[in-house]
């Protein structure tokens, strides 16, 4: 008797005590950030795990006193401007191709997702290089419509996850339309786009995070050293600099904390897509 | 294998339909051998006539004022080397009419694809003027221009589709390729740097500075170690997330767990966080002098892993990320903390999807816990996210991000040998790559690893997929 109402008790606090610790260790680095943005010592506090003087000044410096090192504001505007046309040109990229690929039927299908799956087997670095000096000979380099054109440009190849999507709407759907006298782009643009609201939700999200989260590709194109060109990547990991990081790392968890906010709303909005995508995708093949 | 024969068989029928119709056609399609609109002038679609022979203008006039030059010099990527020579008549210096190498190599390339693409325009528009020779024969109703236009949007709407994101995935990821695979053959490094030096064709001999050991390079040494390390790397992430993700979601799906929601977004937070704050922040956060390691000194860990060896009796910190043996293993747990949420989602989402019948089932027959976990999760697990598996290995090979991040600037490397290419001991593939061009500007080696990395990646994809191919048991499942 006793066994069993230690087996009932004991168990779940073992459970929720290992889940516990668990948390706290994912969490750790992310309440580091947030409470050094908060620190009143502008460098790296390394005597204390919480700070030892509490500031909002980290945040208000970051807008008010923009100066050749940090200039949050601009990098912000920089960014978001690069992110929504990004966003518009791949996303419009990735459901086109997709929904050619799934919902068509044409001779080049298979050969062109057989070089897709090629071509996705080199690594981004390997291209990434040459892509510089061709921005270089356009003279699109240290230019945010270069920075676009980059992340934009081969954006089609992502097409798979939207393709699955496709893949799940039924063919008679398409066949009824046409019937009635739909043309294709009617059937596209009327009947199969309205009804894909989801996968259009994780394509725009996904595609307006890129340049949020990508570092290299803008270090590469951005390298004027001219910070009010920057992203916000960029700028913050700048602040790092051997020279820069005892005076800038609370400001730096203050950015990076103000970049992640809406980050992670967004992304916690796209995960439950992210994991549909992966799994479904798998599936089919 | 059927896909090759297709691929030949539809080259064959391409040339076979131009040979019909060159032989065949009459008088308009002969003519249009020579002017591409005139075939359509023969049946009156006068617009797209003069479309096809603008096209063909513009085709020539690239070719001959921008393609030819070029292409001329393409064979040795130019042999004038620019010179700055003062001129006493403008009393300025001077610079002669140089060959620009990369730029020989570039748009020499470029033009050659034009060229090619315009003999396939060229031989299909030939064909398709046939096509209307024998519709016009035969009483058959000929498209207007309107016509033509309209069936864009409906019979070629594919075509409409794709051309934009096809053009841009040209654009900026196959021209790319093919400019970097060619250097690879090609001696463009620092010492030959374009406007001021120029570089030129060497075969085969990048390749061979890679894999021969010499007294001068130390190449042949570096890359072993690196790919040693990519390869060891690439394994031990993938299969430390992946177990741990798949534990990770089975404890927080259980029913006996209160708020599996609450518990789930606490992890989906830490990997909400951009990495290159998080990373940024964490190599911080382990950094010699760093927080952790005061914890670690005030609770006595550094003075205990003195103790037992693991740590120089010379060093007062722990050597995180700056010594080869802890930063690999330092790497490989942020590793961890980075990506078994990823996969925690993606198990979260297949196990949901198990058919609860298959686990009922074999739980009334008997079956204990860590049975059906055998025998049915894991099984399921291996067939649902086995291509995503092999493209997490694929990507953890180019994992970039995290190397990079964490280890740039921070892990500086005692091996001369390792530095002299540039490389250090916790060195990817590409992250290796990417310092030879950033910090040596050694193109042509640097290209050199991203063609072995595609080898690799590609080697590996194929050997996985066939193996899965085969062992197919889609149907044990549904």
């Amino acid at each position: 008797m006793s066994r069993r109402v230690m087996k009932r008790i004991v168990n779940p606090i073992i459970r929720h005590a290992v889940l516990l610790f668990l948390s706290v260790v994912w969490l750790v680095p992310i309440v580091w950030l947030v409470c050094t943005s908060f620190s009143d010592y502008p460098g790296i506090n390394i005597r204390t795990f919480l700070p030892e003087g509490w500031t909002f000044k980290n945040y208000t410096l970051l807008f008010s006193d923009p100066d050749s090192v940090a200039n949050f504001p601009k990098w912000f505007m920089n960014t978001f401007i690069i992110a929504i046309f990004t966003c518009l040109i791949s996303s419009s990229f990735v459901l086109m191709v997709s929904y050619a690929t799934s919902c068509m039927r044409f001779k080049m299908r298979k050969p062109l997702m057989n070089i897709a799956i090629i071509l996705n087997l080199f690594p981004g670095f390997l291209t990434m290089i040459a892509i510089y000096f061709i921005l270089k000979e356009l003279n699109l380099t240290n230019s945010h419509l270069g920075l676009i054109l980059v992340y934009a440009g081969s954006s089609g190849l992502g097409y798979l996850v939207a393709k699955g999507f496709f893949d799940t709407i039924p063919s008679s759907l398409r066949e009824s339309a046409r019937i009635e006298g739909a043309s294709e782009d009617q059937i596209f643009l009327k009947i199969v786009i309205p009804m894909s609201k989801p996968i259009i939700v994780y394509t725009v999200i996904n595609s307006f995070l890129a340049p949020w989260m990508d570092f290299v590709m803008a270090k590469l194109v951005l390298n004027s050293g001219l910070s009010k060109d920057w992203t916000v990547a960029i700028g913050l990991y700048n602040m790092l600099g051997k020279t820069l990081i005892n005076s800038y790392f609370a400001r730096f968890c203050a950015g990076g904390v103000l970049v992640s906010i809406p980050i992670s709303v967004l992304f916690i909005i796209m995960q439950k897509f992210y994991v549909e995508g992966i799994t479904g995708g798998a599936v089919k093949g | 294998m059927k896909s090759i024969k297709n691929f030949f068989c539809s080259i064959g029928r391409f040339f076979k339909d131009f040979g019909v119709a060159v032989v065949k056609g009459d008088i308009w399609v002969k003519l249009s051998l020579l002017i591409m609109g005139a075939g359509y002038f023969g049946r009156k679609q006068y617009v797209k006539g003069v479309l096809m022979t603008a096209l063909q203008a513009v085709i020539i006039a690239f070719t001959v004022l921008f393609g030819l030059p070029y292409i001329g010099k393409f064979d040795t990527l130019g042999d004038v080397q620019r010179e700055s020579v003062y001129d006493p008549a403008l009393r300025k210096n001077v610079v002669n009419d140089y060959d620009h190498s990369f730029k020989i190599l570039l748009f020499g390339l470029i033009s050659i694809i034009v060229i090619i693409v315009a003999v396939v325009i060229w031989i299909r528009n030939v064909v398709s003027v046939r096509k209307l020779q024998v519709l016009a024969e035969n009483g058959k109703h000929i498209n207007t221009f309107r016509e033509d236009v309209r069936e864009f949007r409906n019979g070629k709407f594919h075509i409409t589709l794709l051309s934009l994101p096809v053009s841009g995935i040209v654009c900026f990821t196959i021209v790319p390729l093919l400019v970097i695979i060619l250097v690879a053959f090609t001696s463009y490094n620092k010492t030959h740097m374009p406007p001021a030096e120029l570089f030129t064709w060497v075969g085969f001999d990048n390749f061979e500075k890679m894999f021969s050991s010499s007294l001068t390079t130390t190449f042949n040494y570096s890359f072993g170690k690196v790919l040693s390390w990519t390869l060891i790397w690439a394994v031990a992430a993938t299969a430390t997330t992946y177990i741990g993700g798949i534990l990770l979601s089975m404890f927080l799906n259980n029913s006996k767990t209160k708020l599996p929601k609450m518990w789930r977004t606490f992890f989906v937070i830490a990997i909400a966080v951009p990495q290159f704050v998080s990373l940024l922040l964490v190599r911080n956060f382990f950094a010699d002098m760093g927080i952790v390691n005061t914890i670690c000194n005030n609770l006595g860990i550094t003075d205990f892993l003195k103790e037992i060896g693991w740590v120089r009796s010379s060093l007062d910190h722990i050597p995180f990320l700056t010594d080869p043996t802890w930063a690999k293993f330092t790497i490989i747990i942020i590793n961890i903390w980075v990506g078994v949420p990823y996969l925690m989602l993606i198990a979260t989402g297949v196990l949901m999807n198990i058919p609860t019948d298959l686990t009922e089932a074999a739980r009334i027959d008997g079956a204990n816990g860590f049975q059906i976990f055998r025998k049915i999760t894991m099984p399921y697990m291996l067939f649902v996210t086995g291509p995503y598996l092999v493209t997490q290995f694929v990507g953890n090979i180019n994992n970039f991000n995290v190397i990079y991040l964490l280890t740039n600037d921070v892990y500086i490397t005692l091996d001369q040998k390792l530095a002299n290419s540039t490389a250090t001991e916790v060195d990817l593939l590409v992250t290796w790559l990417f310092k030879l061009t950033q910090n040596d500007y050694n193109y042509n080696m640097a290209s050199v690893i991203g063609i072995m990395v595609f080898i690799i990646c590609a080697v590996f994809t194929l050997v996985a997929f066939n193996f899965m191919i085969k062992g197919d048991r889609e149907e044990d499942f549904q």
